[in-house]
């Protein structure tokens, strides 16, 4: 793994505010920034998106779009996102060993996310300055690595430049080097093996080796970090399991000898799933096997059984999102540990997908739609719900 | 184990740790236990606030009202090495100079008391040391999350400071202890 064992240690109940105490009460001081059940509220009544801007000023949100001239749900998404980056940097920055790696971690998602996003603008032609702006400004390399990163070829040699010249000097390079490594393993040619590998799997691969490589650093952290963040990446971890069979359907990466080469490998090797549950999806050829591979799992069943049933138009990736916010919100039930910075920008982020959502709905006059999304911290959730009554 | 040669035939031998232990001044021991008494209460009361301190000044960033009231768990911190102060102290003022004029004790001083004053004021000192690391701790950590509850919910606060009211009186067991093993301490000033 690619990764260095963490320098320093969490700290137990006694030891933890020694060095990571203030970063710890910061981010849970920022939890009090989430909208409440009663913003929730008065953002669904509204008929306009003006009208949204409005309600917002009340909220964390007002000096983030304070000086917005006009504004649509994207640029409500830009900014809502650029303000969450602002508080995640300032976090980085009161943070030491190991923190300040694990914060990275976290940030290394994105740092994959946009090297695709480069490489897949690049072979639609799209114009650089554009994929930039659209960038996650959480994963952003330097200006000039960002500019060099779609000149080159989509082919296997040309990956294999962009892993030496550019690739390897940024934190996401390790994982290029494995993803390269092991193609070239699998099919014995080192040369022509990228070139019909679509940018989906290279991603696939990379998030894949990406989880490996922090669920590893989170167990060796140790403590509560170990169990309440190894459960989170447990739980995302399957989640990209499923999601990947569950796309391969209708794909050349369904067909038989795919599953067990190339499917196969992008399952992976953490999480509930592991290994008897991805043993089984390597052979799971549709839906309807899929269900009973998921039928083994009881946390899975329920998720699964919204997809399959099909009513109320719940898709699957509600379906997750909803179960994320459920297993997310528990990491704020302990103290003294790490799995609490992950959560909050997890959790920031479903709320800028709920802001942008509502505002979706009103711009496209939505109104039945619009209560379709997970709130975060509300008193109703499900959950909540279920165990009161 | 030492062989037979090497075992020491002489009276001035030291035959072993009772031997030192008892050739210890009282004098020593019981000052050994006001600097234990003292010094690890307030090391137990530096834990307390630095747990409670780090995160009340970060949940104060997002949450300014929280930080006049919250230095309450401060105080209980801080109560802590209090304890250890009055019973360093307490225990001070117990240790008497003899009205000796020459440097050895005459036959018939009492040797008994002398002993057990300074053996008990030396546990005394332990307890309580001991036991306000233990409260300083606990106090912290409660303060530390009563910070952050706070910060969330006002009516959080009262709640939680009864918790941390209960891990101070952790610290008040030991000093009562302390002081009720103290009390028959007194050292002979003069021969019988």
């Amino acid at each position: 793994m690619p990764t260095a064992p963490p320098k320093g240690a969490t700290g137990d109940l006694t030891t933890f505010n020694v060095f990571h105490g203030f970063p710890e009460a910061l981010v849970r001081g920022m939890r009090s920034s989430f909208l409440t059940d009663a913003d929730y509220h008065h953002l669904t009544q509204c008929e306009t998106v003006d009208d949204v801007r409005l309600n917002l000023s009340e909220s964390d949100y007002s000096s983030a779009l304070a000086d917005m001239a006009v504004m649509t749900p994207a640029s409500l998404q830009k900014a809502a996102i650029e303000k969450l980056v602002t508080e995640f940097k300032y976090l980085r920055s009161q943070a030491v060993e190991p923190l300040s790696t694990f914060l990275d971690f976290v940030t290394y998602e994105y740092m994959i996310e946009n090297v695709m996003l480069l490489l897949k603008g690049a072979l639609s032609g799209r114009d650089i300055n554009e994929l930039i702006a659209q960038c996650h400004p959480l994963g952003m390399f330097k200006e000039s690595t960002m500019r060099s990163i779609p000149t080159f070829e989509n082919s296997a040699k040309g990956y294999a430049d962009l892993y030496q010249t550019v690739l390897v000097d940024t934190p996401v390079g390790p994982y290029f080097a494995m993803f390269l490594q092991e193609s070239a393993e699998h099919r014995g040619d080192s040369r022509n093996v990228l070139e019909e590998v679509e940018i989906e799997i290279i991603k696939s691969s990379l998030i894949k080796y990406w989880l490996e490589d922090f669920a590893q650093f989170v167990e060796k952290l140790g403590g509560d970090t170990a169990s309440i963040m190894g459960d989170l990446l447990k739980v995302r971890a399957d989640t990209n399991a499923i999601n990947i069979t569950l796309n391969s359907f209708g794909t050349p990466l369904n067909e038989p000898a795919m599953r067990a080469s190339d499917r196969k490998r992008l399952y992976p090797a953490v999480g509930h799933l592991y290994p008897v549950g991805s043993t089984m999806l390597v052979d799971v050829a549709n839906e309807e096997e899929l269900g009973r591979v998921l039928e083994l799992f009881p946390q899975y069943k329920a998720i699964w059984n919204i997809h399959a049933s099909g009513q109320g138009d719940i898709s699957i990736d509600d379906a997750f999102y909803e179960r994320d916010v459920q297993t997310l919100e528990l990491a704020f039930e302990s103290q003294f540990h790490f799995a609490v910075f992950y959560a909050y920008v997890k959790l920031k982020e479903q709320e800028i997908r709920n802001l942008v959502w509502i505002s979706e709905c009103i711009l496209q006059q939505q109104k039945d739609e619009i209560s379709k999304f997970v709130p975060v911290f509300s008193f109703h959730s499900p959950w909540r719900e279920k165990k009161r009554s | 184990m030492a062989d037979a040669s090497s075992i020491c035939k002489s009276d001035f031998c030291n035959a072993g740790w009772a031997e030192v232990l008892t050739h210890m001044s009282p004098y020593g021991f019981a000052n050994f236990g006001v600097a234990f008494g003292l010094g690890l209460s307030i090391v137990g009361a530096a834990w307390g606030i630095w747990l409670t301190g780090s995160s009340l000044v970060g949940a104060a960033v997002k949450a300014p009202r929280i930080r006049s009231k919250n230095l309450i768990s401060v105080i209980f911190c801080e109560a802590t090495a209090i304890y250890g102060v009055i019973m360093a102290i307490i225990l001070t003022n117990k240790i008497k100079e003899p009205e000796l004029a020459d440097s050895y004790l005459s036959a018939n001083w009492d040797f008994n008391g002398f002993y057990y004053a300074g053996y008990g004021m030396f546990s005394a000192g332990l307890s309580v040391g001991l036991t306000n690391i233990a409260s300083g701790v606990s106090v912290g950590i409660a303060g530390s999350s009563c910070a952050i509850a706070d910060a969330q919910d006002a009516s959080l606060f009262v709640k939680i400071l009864i918790v941390e009211i209960f891990a101070s009186a952790l610290g008040i067991f030991g000093i009562i202890v302390g002081i009720i093993q103290s009390n028959a301490c007194t050292f002979p000033v003069a021969a019988l």
